[in-house]
């Protein structure tokens, strides 16, 4: 696994200014600015259809936003298609798992490598020598990033057949393979019991090291999110209702209004899932 | 990055029963080797499967005569696996359906016969040029399909199809006008047996490329998007260039397919590129098993000895064929049209019963011929639904 060197350039890796989308009549997002560092965990939470989704969708590029810019690496890309973000470096995954579910999960992993993957796709077909060094390789680093994650004994399986759990820890894998610089997680935690979320946790911890990672986590998991988050935000209706430290945005009066739809001294926001 | 332990494959992880289970499925217990009785049966039937392709129609080596006329059909068989084979790439890769492919057949035969009549070029250059005319001129179609997928991109190629009849095909100097266009046969492949050589090299050479596609960066690319574009994309897919490249091998598939089909007629004439044909080509393929390279090579077999009228003569079924006697006489039923018949009956069994069409009834077989344990095995649930793209 090739490690990139930790650019020294200052200012955030990821950054939008006053992100908007209007859907009809619904604005799903309003004037949202988000920040992350390089290094940094940033945690999104937020009730159901706050449009913590739809930012992603922005950040990504499958939604072109009515306002507001989307920088990435000092780079406007706002305008640009998702496949040239995933060229700079951006990685995401999806709620409901992205993945070819009717390849194999070794197919899984070689598709995404397809960035790293250096040779005409032209060539290929009609017998180019160094496409068969590169497959090799390819082949190789699959597997060492199915190992990472424990998965490489399910190398010929179908991914449609695999648990849920195991297909999240798999597309996570995926996008490892991509060698992004920024990882842009949508509920990797949902459907975990409170240990596997543990694990998840130190996980992501470990990759950000091992990898160099940025991460921007959504999760549910509100207990999750504060432990391995450097900077939180909350959204509400499509607007940033808080951000700060982890354990300040957790039990700030707001966030747990919106959550809970009652004042904070009713519930205890620790019970929030 | 440093080469992966083998042994870290076999170490015993704690496995979830789940995934156990997952894992028992993957990796079925390892049936032994064939014994030497085994391995004897099995070189018998390659043996056997190599006589049958290489020797049997040429009448070498074989106690059987078949006559030239037979040979020129088992050359257009060979030439419909290519077209097949071209139309698994539009439909089963990339899941788009094209419903023109005689007009891609028909410019390629049209285009090898003109560089080798009119430019007088040879025969091999011919067909080179007609497959290279075939990439640019799916591209062209691939263009629309950017903006158009399913249902709406079958009727632009529908229309593409009929349209190409009765524009290029009606241009004198490029087709012959009625009386065709001469396309005489490669220096040392004049018979029709040894023409039937020259088809197979193509037929081999198309596999070949196919194989080579799924097994880099371009194939994975377009599997990956025909399935869920989203994640493609988010894998640093060029979804568009990879959907003209899959367009472009079927291009170019086809107009080999065009070009070899012109010289085995010795001549080409507009008329039987109709969308009669285009239908039989997406039949053969469909039923023979999408994404399944035997299976489609096989449905393009069978539907072209259907319809050329092999499989009728040689399983005595002329009486079900020709005029219809009594008051219905008016009707002919000519062996062309078995495949229309044939074809939406098996299509039904395809869809009902046998997801992975006669790619999955020969999938025992080719375990069999591989050392493996002789096994049926259940076609993946999802083909029906991902097949083409909405």
């Amino acid at each position: 696994m090739s490690v990139p060197e930790p650019s020294t350039d200052a200012g955030p890796v990821l950054e939008t200014s006053q992100v908007s989308i209007r859907f009809g009549g619904v604005q799903a997002l309003a004037d949202v600015d988000l920040r992350a560092d390089r290094w940094e965990i940033v945690g999104i939470i937020g009730p159901n259809g706050a449009g913590k989704t739809t930012l992603f969708n922005c950040i990504t590029g499958f939604y072109e936003a009515t306002s507001g810019r989307v920088h990435f690496k000092g780079e406007d890309v706002t305008e640009l298609p998702v496949h040239q973000r995933a060229t700079r470096g951006m990685a995401r995954t999806f709620q409901n798992v992205g993945l070819v579910k009717g390849s194999t999960v070794g197919e899984n992993i070689k598709s995404a490598q397809h960035l790293q993957v250096r040779y005409g796709a032209l060539g290929a077909l009609f017998g180019s020598t160094k496409a068969s060094d590169v497959e090799r390789e390819t082949e190789a680093r699959a597997r060492a990033i199915l190992d990472l994650v424990d998965l490489g004994h399910l190398w010929d399986t179908r991914v449609a057949g695999l648990p849920y759990g195991i297909q999240k820890r798999l597309e996570i894998a995926a996008v490892l393979a991509t060698d992004p610089e920024v990882l842009l997680l949508d509920e990797p935690g949902s459907g975990l019991g409170p240990e596997e979320a543990d694990e998840l946790g130190d996980f992501l911890l470990d990759i950000r090291e091992r990898f160099r990672l940025t991460i921007v986590l959504i999760d549910h998991h509100v207990p999750l999110v504060t432990r391995i988050s450097d900077y939180m935000y909350c959204l509400n209706l499509g607007q940033v209702l808080c951000e700060g430290q982890p354990d300040d945005v957790r039990n700030h009066p707001d966030v747990v209004r919106a959550y809970l739809g009652i004042e904070p001294d009713a519930a205890e926001p620790a019970e929030v899932h | 990055m440093t080469a992966v332990d083998p042994t870290l494959q076999l170490d015993v992880v704690e496995v979830p029963a789940a995934e156990a289970e997952a894992e028992a499925q993957a990796a079925p217990p390892s049936d032994g080797r064939p014994s030497p009785l085994g391995w004897a049966a099995r070189a018998l039937a390659w043996a056997f499967l190599a006589w049958l392709v290489l020797l049997y129609p040429a009448n070498i080596a074989s106690p059987f005569e078949v006559p030239a006329f037979d040979a020129n059909r088992m050359s257009e068989a060979v030439i419909f696996a290519i077209i097949g084979l071209s139309l698994n790439v539009l439909i089963g890769y990339a899941g788009q359906v094209s419903l023109g492919h005689q007009a891609f057949v028909g410019i390629g035969a049209f285009t090898s016969a003109y560089v080798v009549t009119d430019l007088t070029q040879e025969v091999v250059l011919g067909v080179l040029v007609a497959s290279l005319v075939g990439a640019v001129q799916s591209l062209l179609l691939g263009l629309v399909s950017l903006r158009l997928t399913g249902l709406y991109f079958a009727l632009v190629t529908l229309v593409y199809g009929v349209m190409a009849q009765q524009s290029i095909f009606a241009i004198e100097s490029f087709t012959g006008g009625t009386a065709g266009k001469i396309a005489p046969r490669p220096t040392g492949f004049e018979s029709d047996y040894r023409y039937y050589y020259f088809a197979l090299i193509g037929l081999v050479a198309v596999l070949v490329v196919d194989w080579r596609m799924l097994r880099t960066k371009g194939g994975r690319a377009i599997l990956a998007l025909r399935e869920n574009p989203r994640v493609a994309q988010t894998w640093g897919i060029d979804t568009k260039a990879y959907t003209l490249f899959a367009f472009a091998v079927a291009g170019l598939f086809a107009g080999l397919g065009g070009g070899l089909l012109a010289h085995r007629d010795l001549q080409v004439v507009a008329n039987p590129f109709d969308f009669n044909l285009a239908l039989v080509f997406v039949l053969m393929t469909t039923v023979g098993g999408l994404r399944n390279r035997t299976g489609v090579v096989l449905g393009s077999l069978f539907f072209a000895f259907l319809r050329n009228g092999f499989l009728v003569e040689k399983l005595r079924l002329e009486e079900g064929f020709g005029p219809i006697p009594g008051p219905l006489d008016v009707i002919d039923l000519s062996p062309e049209f078995a495949p229309l018949v044939f074809g939406p009956v098996l299509l039904l069994v395809v869809l009902t019963r046998l997801p992975g069409g006669f790619g999955q009834l020969a999938r025992p077989f080719q375990e069999w011929l591989a050392g493996r344990r002789f096994r049926w095995i259940p076609a993946e649930q999802e083909v029906t639904i991902n097949d083409v793209r909405a």
